[in-house]
């Protein structure tokens, strides 16, 4: 009976612990994890309004695929008018994916890009998020290169210390506007029946 | 195959735990005194990450992720490594009595050791498969065990050296660690460089 | 030896005489890591306060139903219940923060600080005085954090306090009239920020600097100056076999 007491009563103990802990936590879960969602739900049309500023109301579209990958796809309007697309796309930093919001206006040109989600060294990649870097993709189209590879009219400087970064962040962009001629079929059409009104 | 070994690359020499991710500094300052004890402490690190990843892995996707517990991760997996920790000395303490003698002593250590949590944490956060979760595992012990190893021989050094009497000790040891840690500086970019 | 001492003490001792980080060289992983910006620290240094108070608490009211076979394991699941609690808060309230501080929330658990003191003080004293030891010891971490980051992010970025209303965004935006840290080095001019202080290397350096001055300080006090002994300082000391006991040893010849 000594023995049973010596283990019994502390697995038990441990075990009440653990369960009251489990309990208490699955509380806190359930009051902070709906509030987690509506904040990132929040988050994501901030961010959409302020990458297409144009835009009044945001629709979402049937998915893109491109290089076998999925991507959401984001329609702007504007009083009946297509006024552009946002699209979200993933590149490797140097600390990990980058999250990048492109928005892209109907002419086919940036306009706008926000960083979603980056883990890049602090004070160096992380400057990515900075507006200084951020603006400078704003109303450039086609291919953009980091002047660093390929200087030019396209393309854009990359960060002190952190090329790694701006390679990513510009190649999340690029993918954001071959996905904008993918969806852009339709868009002169869209645009033409609006117009009419 | 390729995308494997760009992991363990990544895992030992560009993000190494303890020079670029400040995991497991303790034992890098502690044991670090010896070569025979960092080697020591390094073999047990990467026998115990490998473990806790192999059965964390399981655990977090076909018990926690299934039933939406995601938020019982960190209580789960520091329970499930400390009670490995424990089994394991046990059964090499019975069994494996040599290899207990040379890796078995460091294990207690480990439990709190915030690297072999880190690396199961940090597993989860990118999404790695299982065969990617080993790779990464064993590259991070592999790199705990690099800087381990070429501390230990930098302390070596420093042992006859004259150095300023406010500066003796850990002052002088974060010094170095601080420059052995520049040369993993040199890293950057090697990875995505090779196989980009 | 706790009814001796004032609560008073008990509060101030975690800041200077006994300060975690900068005399018990404790928790040195996340000084070292979450050091480039002074608001990654402070925040870092809440959330490890917070976890410490309500661990020492709920520790020292068990502390006569736990067995001390069951210790340890129940002092890790109260300690972990916590930490999970101030990270899903963080990431509800201030999820900038969450994503700064990354894979080094979580691992407050981890922190030998929190189970050191558990261990130490929490197991032994009654709740009040716990408390009051958790709110000092976690200040007294967050001190030294926020030492360490100002150095770091003052000259490493030329920046300082930046990314406040990040911080602030709980209570609304544009707090404070929208202040966001100043900038001293603006990067532009001749004059650059030293990057690598706030990379990897810079992190050990000032580390190692700040334990010079500190020990120096000590030194005139004639205190001894902090030392990592081994792994004495390791809340595990006690249940681990050759090196602790060999500096225990040691320590007694």
């Amino acid at each position: 009976m000594k023995t049973f007491k010596e283990f019994a009563v502390p697995t038990l103990i441990l075990f009440l612990i653990c369960a009251v802990a489990t309990s208490l936590l699955a509380l806190t879960n359930s009051v902070t994890d709906p509030k987690i969602k509506e904040l990132s739900a929040q988050t994501e049309l901030a961010a959409r309004k302020k990458v297409l500023a144009e835009a009044e109301n945001f629709v979402q579209e049937a998915d893109i695929t491109l290089d076998g990958k999925v991507y959401e796809c984001f329609k702007g309007v504007k009083g009946g008018r297509v006024s552009g697309y946002v699209f979200t796309t993933v590149a490797k930093g140097y600390g990990g994916d980058i999250k990048v919001m492109t928005g892209v206006d109907a002419d086919g040109k940036v306009s706008g890009v926000e960083i979603l989600e980056i883990s890049e060294t602090a004070g160096l990649g992380m400057n990515a998020k900075k507006p200084d870097f951020l603006s400078q993709y704003i109303g450039k189209s086609g291919e953009i290169f980091v002047s660093k590879d390929k200087p030019g009219e396209n393309s854009i400087d990359a960060l002190t210390g952190a090329t790694i970064s701006s390679r990513a962040v510009t190649g999340a962009v690029n993918n954001a506007l071959r996905l904008f001629e993918a969806a852009n079929n339709g868009i002169e059409l869209l645009n033409d029946q609006g117009g009419a009104q | 195959m390729k995308l494997m070994l760009s992991v363990l690359l990544t895992a030992v020499l560009t993000e190494n735990f303890i020079l670029c991710k400040f995991l497991g500094i303790c034992p890098f300052l502690g044991v670090s005194k010896k070569l025979n004890t960092a080697v020591g402490m390094s073999g047990a690190v990467i026998f115990v990450m490998a473990l806790a990843t192999a059965v964390t892995y399981p655990i977090n996707k076909f018990l926690l992720v299934k039933h939406d517990l995601e938020y019982l991760q960190t209580i789960v997996f520091i329970l499930v490594i400390a009670a490995l920790v424990q089994f394991v000395e046990i059964v090499l303490k019975k069994f494996m009595p040599p290899l207990y003698n040379s890796l078995g002593i460091y294990l207690p250590l480990i439990t709190t050791n915030c690297a072999v949590l880190g690396v199961v944490m940090l597993n989860i956060g990118k999404e790695f498969n299982f065969a990617l979760s080993m790779v990464n595992s064993i590259g991070a012990g592999l790199g705990f065990m690099l800087a381990m190893v070429m501390f230990a021989g930098v302390r070596q050094k420093l042992e006859g050296c004259d150095i300023p009497k406010f500066m003796q000790g850990l002052p002088i040891t974060l010094v170095a660690a601080s420059l052995v840690s520049v040369s993993f500086l040199g890293f950057t970019g090697l990875v995505d460089g090779i196989f980009a | 030896m706790a009814e001796k001492r004032s609560i008073g003490k008990e509060f101030t001792k975690g800041f200077i005489s006994e300060n975690p980080v900068l005399r018990l060289v404790l928790g040195t992983c996340p000084t070292l890591a979450v050091t480039t910006s002074v608001v990654n620290a402070i925040g870092m240094g809440l959330a490890a306060t917070i976890v410490l108070i309500g661990s020492n608490m709920v520790i020292s009211a068990l502390r006569k139903i736990i067995p001390s076979k069951v210790r340890i394991p129940a002092f890790v699941v109260v300690i972990a219940s916590f930490v999970t609690i101030v990270q899903m808060l963080v990431k509800a309230f201030v999820p900038v923060l969450d994503e700064s501080l990354g894979v080094y929330l979580p691992l407050i658990v981890v922190n030998c600080i929190i189970l050191g003191r558990a261990e130490a003080f929490a197991s032994k004293n009654p709740v009040l005085v716990s408390a009051v030891d958790g709110l000092g010891m976690g200040l007294g971490f967050t001190t030294a954090l926020l030492c360490m980051s100002s150095i770091r992010e003052i000259i490493g970025a030329g920046t300082f306090l930046s990314g406040t209303q990040s911080l602030l965004a709980l209570f609304g935006d544009n707090v404070l009239g929208g202040f966001d840290g100043f900038t001293l080095i603006s990067g532009n001019g001749a004059l650059k920020p030293m990057v690598i202080l706030i990379l990897a290397p810079g992190g050990f350096f000032v580390f190692g600097l700040l334990m010079a001055c500190v020990n120096k300080l000590a030194e005139k006090k004639g205190k001894p100056k902090a030392e990592l002994k081994g792994c004495s300082n390791c809340p595990m000391a006690a249940s681990c076999s050759l090196e602790c006991k060999n500096d225990i040893k040691e320590g007694k010849a």
